[in-house]
């Protein structure tokens, strides 16, 4: 390499460059983290909710306020839907879609159709289909259950594609080998592919588990019984019935938004790459 | 082994360049595969039709009727539109949606920015990637009170901070206000977003290969002439598909929207889902909704066909929900 | 095959997930060693002497109503002692006929029916004297 007079110059530069760039980047989190510190202050104090004006930092915090939320709502009833709910949807996911995505790696006739629609489906979304699905739901006989809520979310296009793509990055030869010693279809899937895509199978349940415990609107028009209700539904109701009057409205909030935020951190990869297997093709 | 040449599919996002093969094996073999493939696609297949296709084709026809749930259902034909066209309130849940949808540009250049920002070689910058994307996975309805009352109007963080600095006397009713509900509705779903904007658009940054800046550099080149001439026109796909999903967060934002102002002081801040939503679910005007979302799901196709149009024919359907 | 299963332990999505747990279930141990659900205090004068023979009630409190728990009178040190409390929120006040009453104090507790012994004691005021 040869000496670069302008080193000195160029490295200030980036220098200084840094600095304005690391404080860009704090006014963005700043602005990104202000309503999570709002609400957990808030959910510890509970101030600011009748006296104005706000205190900026938290005064005397109490754990309470989470006390209340667990015992005066049936909030365990709540968790334990959403899960049931989460679950059924999670596993139906994983299987279905590594299913239809297994079938995808075959060629056969019709498959170009099968691609063309799946792909035409994902410019559907949901919530222009909620009339028509409720009153098929409600054919089914599965309004107010948990199937009946997890079964639109039982198979998802985008997690089918996450598996195309790392089924077909399996080696061929590694298949043509299991075949010539005899192993069923079955048994290919299970001991060559699906080991082999862990990471799909992980960004399936993760996708799937936030679509599902995040789900409202599907919930509240399915729902009718107050035992059925999930989450996100119970802290709507809490919303209604008690609007602004307790410091147990956040506690719930931060309750509610733990789970979520607890698997993002623990999961990001996945989390990141089942968002993006949109923008990078195939 | 002959390798035929690749089956011509509908072009489609570039999917799997797979190659056909010739189909050595008895009939019965391929027979038994054939059975297997369509089993295996059939569970999602129904799952798909049941809650999509089915829906959309039954929405059309809901459109076309006047239904009744216990009563006979009849054929009115165009009736509803000529009501729709006669209903206000349609006509603001559309304005609003398209100003929703007018905020997407102005959430993509803020995440471009901080994509921008973050993709430089800066400490730490994986802290900050986690951070701004943080608000996404997040559930909406917890959002919503979150922000709802940080607008509230008497202890209120925005009051109290717009009250410090002097820059209003009174309290403004944010989320009660006319001309401040769908605005405040709208701060609060780019914060949310934000995130997932800058994903995609680091996942495109991070595509474009080093040596063109280099090069440029090279050149001698300035920074902003390298952004616009080589950073720019290289995101195009990803700006595109951030842009499809901010239209598509407009016609989805029902939780958002209800939690915050159920609609907002006289359909201020209606958007078209939630109007869709109280026909069919609180005023029991199921055939009515079904046509609002006909209308609807055609906006959204065409917004998407002309931003593919806009953005050069790259098509970059992703789902989002 | 012991790597693959340390491994596999170490896992952040098995570790974290069997850590909550644990720390659930010691939770659990620890609050059903704790809810006998006794509350004790001591209720005192207003010269700070122990007052005996007053009347302590409980009260239960959720979002939006107070309910009567039962009362209780003190022993002649001033201490008294609930033995049935099944809430996490609870209002007490010590009253003597005719004479004062104290202030209505907030227990909080961080399960239900946590023994808990109040810290200060319960200070009865005089009642101001009747007009006329």
């Amino acid at each position: 390499m040869t000496a670069n007079p302008h080193r000195p110059r160029r490295a200030a530069a980036r220098r200084k460059h840094h600095w304005s760039l690391h404080v860009g980047l704090l006014a963005v989190s700043f602005f990104m983290l202000v309503p999570f510190y709002w609400v957990l202050k808030t959910s510890l104090t509970g101030e600011n909710i009748f006296v104005y004006p706000p205190k900026l930092l938290p005064n005397d915090p109490h754990p309470f306020y989470y006390v209340d939320v667990w015992y005066l709502i049936p909030f365990a009833r709540y968790l334990a839907n959403s899960a049931i709910v989460s679950a059924l949807a999670i596993t139906a996911n994983v299987v279905f879609n590594a299913m239809a995505a297994y079938a995808l790696t075959k060629h056969f006739r019709g498959r170009g159709l099968i691609i063309t629609l799946l792909l035409s489906c994902m410019m559907i979304p949901f919530q222009t289909t909620i009339v028509p699905a409720y009153l098929i739901t409600g054919k089914l006989g599965l309004l107010n259950s948990y199937l009946g809520m997890a079964l639109p979310t039982f198979s998802t296009i985008v997690c089918i594609f996450v598996y195309k793509a790392s089924f077909d990055a399996v080696p061929k030869s590694l298949i043509d080998a299991a075949r010539i010693d005899g192993l069923s279809e079955l048994q290919v899937i299970m001991k060559i592919m699906i080991p082999l895509s862990a990471s799909a199978v992980a960004t399936n349940v993760i996708l799937s588990f936030i679509w599902s415990w995040n789900n409202f609107m599907w919930p509240l028009i399915i729902v009718r019984d107050p035992n059925m209700q999930t989450l996100p539904l119970g802290l709507s109701r809490f919303l209604t019935y008690h609007e602004n009057t307790t410091g147990a409205l956040y506690a719930f909030c931060v309750m509610v938004l733990l789970p979520g935020i607890l698997l993002f951190l623990m999961a990001q990869r996945e989390f990141i790459r089942g968002l993006t297997s949109g923008a990078t093709k195939g | 082994m002959q390798n035929a040449p690749a089956a011509a599919m509908p072009a489609v996002a570039g999917l799997a360049h797979a190659t056909a093969r010739p189909r050595h094996g008895g009939g019965l073999k391929r027979r038994r595969e054939l059975i297997l493939i369509w089993v295996f696609l059939l569970p999602s297949l129904v799952v798909f039709f049941l809650y999509r296709i089915l829906p959309l084709l039954w929405n059309v026809m809901l459109s076309f009727q006047d239904f009744s749930l216990f009563g006979k259902t009849g054929w009115i034909g165009i009736q509803h539109y000529r009501d729709m066209l006669e209903d206000e309130v349609f006509w603001t849940s559309l304005w609003n949606t398209l100003l929703y949808i007018a905020s997407a540009p102005v959430g993509i250049v803020l995440a471009l920015a901080i994509a921008l920002m973050v993709n430089a070689e800066v400490r730490g910058r994986n802290v900050y990637r986690t951070i701004v994307f943080l608000s996404y996975p997040l559930m909406t309805v917890a959002v919503g009170i979150i922000w709802r009352w940080m607008y509230d109007e008497k202890v209120g963080l925005f009051n109290y901070v717009l009250r410090t600095l002097g820059i209003i006397d009174t309290p403004l009713p944010f989320l009660q206000s006319f001309e401040w509900a769908l605005p405040s509705i709208l701060l609060a779903n780019v914060w949310q977003i934000l995130g997932f904007y800058m994903i995609i658009l680091l996942a495109g940054l991070q595509n474009i290969p080093q040596n063109l800046y280099e090069a440029a550099s090279i050149d001698g080149a300035s920074a902003t002439q390298q952004l616009f001439r080589i950073t720019l026109p290289l995101l195009r796909p990803s700006i595109f598909l951030a842009f499809v999903i901010g239209v598509m967060t407009s016609f989805t934002s029902f939780d958002l929207v209800y939690v915050m102002t159920q609609g907002g002081p006289a359909h201020s801040s209606e958007l078209l889902v939630t109007y869709i939503y109280k026909n069919a679910f609180e005023l029991s005007k199921v055939d009515y909704a079904a046509a609002l979302t006909v209308v609807q799901f055609l906006l959204l196709v065409a917004l998407t066909w002309a931003g593919n149009r806009i953005s050069g024919g790259e098509a970059g359907a992703v789902k989002t929900e | 095959m012991t790597t693959t299963w340390l491994r596999l332990i170490g896992h952040r999505f098995v570790l974290i997930p069997f850590c909550l747990a644990l720390t659930a279930a010691a939770w659990n141990g620890y609050v059903s060693l704790h809810d006998g659900g006794l509350v004790r205090g001591v209720v005192l004068g207003p010269g700070g002497a122990a007052v005996a023979g007053a009347t302590v009630s409980m009260m239960e409190k959720n979002f939006t109503t107070n309910s009567d728990r039962g009362s209780t009178r003190t022993r002649a040190d001033g201490s008294f002692e609930f033995t049935n409390n099944r809430s996490h929120n609870i209002l007490l006040r010590a009253e003597v006929a005719g004479v004062g009453r104290s202030e209505q104090i907030t227990v909080r507790l961080y399960f239900r029916s946590q023994n808990v012994t109040l810290d200060a004691p319960l200070t009865i005021k005089l009642d101001p004297p009747r007009n006329g």
